[in-house]
């Protein structure tokens, strides 16, 4: 038999393979990285994956959500587990096949060279992807998981146990009435309040800062500091401070700017259409600054070559702006722009400090100006339907994940760095 | 390549082995929990309202000194304990006697987080009746009443004495008509909210759960749009029609505007509860406070008695010493020593007569507003009702929908909802 079958089969052993290799320390620092493993995690991999199949049996002693967490964390811990696992029988047999070709397995000193040269960007991340999975990863699980029980106020310790029910969470919000129709509404009007709402901060930004930037303006200085004010002040003050500007009696928009221009009140507060209309400004205003300012910053870099070249052409202004101006800065800033996307569609503040989400809508349970956020917010805290959340949020995440991947593809900024 | 296969044999092998090894020892960790009573350093801790533990200081100390134990008291803002009791309690970090508004009840007994109190009917019987009921579900006592709160009338004595206050809601109606010029108000609610619209409704006969012999509420009973219930609301839309109800009340920032205008003097007289008192007297407002008006059909318009209790956290190690403190901190003597520092008012009947309170004018409107409100109902299929009818009530504000449909839809909203979530 080949030696690096015989290391491979030892090797089911941590450290056994090792040894028939003659490795010794190496060997036993498998075998006790191994039996440690055993005797720390016994207790949690025990209660954590009894826990996690069965959720708990009785009460009170069992909390299933507690239990949902203490296996998901062993379910993590196992996953170390077969990784350092899978790393002892490669190298078992890696070096027993060095020794079938008749070649010497290297010393512990040389193993240590090479992790060092070699392994160095794994050592120095190692850490750091430690706490990654349990600060991110961790979570994540566990709300996905969630979605997977029956989670609400029937099903919560410590009177009752929740039980995992597979996917029906995720048939109810579309078969049962009345969450298909609210979801379905939740959910069109967080698309339209996404797009429109982000694409008018990203283009008054750049508008804004290309105007700014014409080389003829002077106080360059005072209006960009006047155009990123409305970022300095903190965005609930703001919004808190629109709310009762928009009011629709006492309001300063209707009685003060609209009356001037003769324009009759409009209800900015309830009528759901008007909701709609102020919320969007208000996120314009809100939105514009930090956009302008970094297209100020990406405006700076282009060379100013580009345009003497463009005017020797015999250029117009509109054919630069469009062949040189608006490509830089879209490649420049696709990342940031995407980012705008992603943040409207889950803009809880702006929605829920604004109008809380209303006006009400007839024969709907989410407001008229709910977006996916604001509502799933609504479902937890005042009708504690918990698995129905974490469904919603999934939806939620593969919304925001696929508008994300759909735009990073069109762009080519992350070509380069990848 | 052969290596991936012996590591996919072998990975397989190492997995089915230690789930097998994992498997159903399920008692492993049972009994680490429950014996530990014998430790003798005990230790209460009691989460009270916030700004409110001062009322209670003296009959701690001495409830400290008669039982041998430490009493810590943590303020919190009352309606969000139960929230923090769901985390707090199972990690161990809970308290053994919080607070909570009585609404809440029946939604932490589903959920099993406070425990039943052992005690007798000489306790029971000082408390008046609906404060009592609120405590109970399915016939069992949950807590003590600590404080009660219902909504009455808030009136501006710069702009309308005692003496001329309209008697009934048609007069403030005819008086509204009158003063209402775009700045000036007469009588202002915020009747687009269930909490207090359900005060006209409830008036013509709307009721929101029907109530069986026993007193508890029937979720399968929604009086919310039967023809009283249609009757106040048509006459809660005549305000908003003809503008006596300014359309900036309505909705979410409607409290504050509401508030706003009362302090400044453009409103004549409001609805709304006991908790404005110390922010109002702070703005310097002219105010008096009397019960509601009654209805043009003879009937007093109606109100939700809200109870404040103390309830004992099902977490409690000390769960026997944690039921004597709520009957003690919430026992005639120490109920009045509250009222007077805090001026939330006592639900204990006998207090109702005391000088103490009966010279109060707020006190003495909550409690003369007591006897016509009503409870509010404290089964968990109540969350399911405020959303879809102040939805309903808000359309009807705005003229969206006439009431009956309105009513009809919120109805149709609430039985779906119920049946979605609590069946």
């Amino acid at each position: 038999m080949k030696h690096s079958k015989i290391a491979l089969l030892l090797s089911i052993i941590p450290g056994l393979g090792q040894f028939y290799n003659k490795q010794w320390v190496k060997g036993l620092t498998f075998l006790i990285l191994a039996v440690s493993f055993f005797a720390v995690f016994k207790d949690l991999l025990n209660m954590g994956l009894w826990g996690i199949v069965t959720l708990g049996t009785e009460v009170p002693r069992d909390n299933s959500i507690f239990l949902l967490a203490e296996g998901i964390i062993a379910l993590i811990v196992i996953a170390f587990g077969l990784a350092f696992y899978y790393i002892n029988l490669k190298d078992a047999y890696k070096n027993g096949n060095l020794r079938d070709k008749n070649m010497k397995p290297s010393s512990l000193k040389e193993d240590y060279h090479n992790l060092v040269s070699q392994g160095y960007p794994y050592v120095i991340s190692g850490p750091s992807l430690f706490i990654l999975i349990f600060a991110v990863i961790f979570p994540i699980l566990f709300s996905f998981a969630l979605a997977f029980t029956n989670y609400d106020l029937y099903h919560s310790p410590p009177a009752n146990l929740a039980d995992w029910v597979g996917f029906d969470t995720f048939l109810e919000i579309f078969t049962v009435d009345i969450w298909r129709s609210t979801f379905f509404d939740v959910l069109t009007w967080t698309i339209i309040w996404t797009l429109v709402a982000s694409t008018l901060q990203v283009a008054l930004g750049i508008f804004l800062a290309i105007v700014v930037n014409q080389k003829d303006i002077r106080f360059k200085r005072f209006y960009r500091t006047v155009l990123v004010l409305p970022w300095a002040v903190p965005g609930f003050v703001t919004i808190l401070i629109f709310a009762g500007l928009f009011n629709d009696s006492f309001g300063a928009i209707n009685n003060d700017i609209l009356a001037a221009f003769g324009i009759d009140a409009i209800p900015w507060l309830t009528d759901e259409n008007w909701t709609k209309v102020a919320l969007i400004l208000m996120q314009g205003w809100l939105g514009f600054p930090y956009v302008f300012l970094v297209t100020t910053g990406v405006l700076q870099s282009i060379p100013d070559d580009l345009y003497e070249a463009a005017t020797i052409d015999g250029a117009s202004i509109f054919a630069k702006f469009k062949n040189i101006t608006l490509p830089m800065i879209l490649l420049a800033m696709a990342p940031i722009i995407i980012t705008q996307y992603t943040f409207n569609f889950n803009n809880f503040n702006i929605i829920y400090l604004f109008n809380g989400g209303g006006p009400a809508v007839p024969g709907s349970n989410a407001g008229g100006t709910d977006i996916l956020v604001s509502w799933i917010y609504k479902l937890t805290m005042q009708s504690s339907q918990y698995s129905l959340a974490a469904a919603l949020t999934i939806l939620l995440s593969i919304f925001v994940i696929a508008i994300a991947l759909w735009q990073f593809r069109r762009t080519n900024s992350f070509k380069e760095g990848a | 390549m052969k290596l991936k296969k012996y590591f996919s044999i072998l990975g397989g092998l190492a997995l089915t082995l230690s789930l097998v090894a994992c498997g159903p020892q399920e008692s492993g960790n049972e009994d680490t929990g429950s014996n530990e009573e014998a430790t003798e350093t005990k230790e209460l801790i009691v989460w009270e309202d916030i700004e409110k533990g001062e009322g209670i200081a003296d009959a701690i100390a001495k409830f400290e000194e008669e039982n041998g134990v430490t009493v810590t008291v943590i303020e919190k803002p009352y309606a969000q304990q139960i929230e923090d009791l769901r985390l707090d309690g199972p990690g161990g970090t809970g308290p053994d006697v919080l607070t909570m508004p009585g609404d809440q009840i029946g939604t932490a007994v589903t959920e099993g987080l406070i425990k039943e109190l052992n005690v007798g009917d000489d306790v029971k019987s000082i408390y008046t009746e609906a404060a009592m009921q609120a405590q109970t579900v399915d016939g069992k006592v949950y807590g003590l009443p600590k404080a009660v709160e219902t909504t009455t009338l808030y009136y501006n004595k710069d702009l309308i004495s005692e003496e001329e206050l309209p008697q009934t809601l048609e007069e403030w109606y005819d008086y509204s008509k009158e003063v209402t010029d775009g700045k000036q108000f007469g009588f202002l609610a915020l009747f687009d909210q269930i909490y207090y619209a359900q005060s006209v409704m409830s008036g013509y006969g709307g009721y929101i759960f029907g109530q069986n012999e026993d007193g508890s509420f029937n979720a399968d009973d929604i009086g919310l749009n039967n023809e009283g219930a249609i009757e106040g609301a048509q006459f809660i839309q005549k305000f908003y029609d003809e503008k006596l109800f300014p359309s900036g009340i309505i909705g979410e920032q409607g409290i504050n505007v509401i508030e706003s205008l009362f302090t400044e003097g453009k409103a004549a007289a409001i609805i709304s509860g006991p908790w404005n008192v110390d922010p109002f007297t702070k703005a310097g407002v002219n105010f008096g406070v009397a019960k509601l008006p009654a209805l043009a059909n003879g009937e007093n318009m109606s109100a939700f008695v809200n109870v404040k209790s103390y309830n004992v956290s099902s977490y409690s190690k000390n769960a026997e010493l944690a039921e004597k403190f709520v009957a003690f901190i919430a026992n005639e003597e120490n109920s009045k020593t509250r009222y007077e520092i805090t001026k939330e008012v006592p639900a204990v009947a006998a207090l109702a007569n005391d000088p103490v309170v009966a010279e109060s004018e707020v006190a003495k409107a909550v409690a003369e507003q007591s006897q016509y409100s009503e409870l509010m109902p404290n089964i968990p299929e109540m969350n399911e009702v405020w959303t879809p009818a102040d939805a309903s009530l808000q359309t009807i504000a705005t003229g969206k929908a006439q009431p009956e449909e309105a009513l009809n839809q919120a109805v149709e909203t609430i039985k779906g909802q119920i049946e979605a979530k609590h069946k």
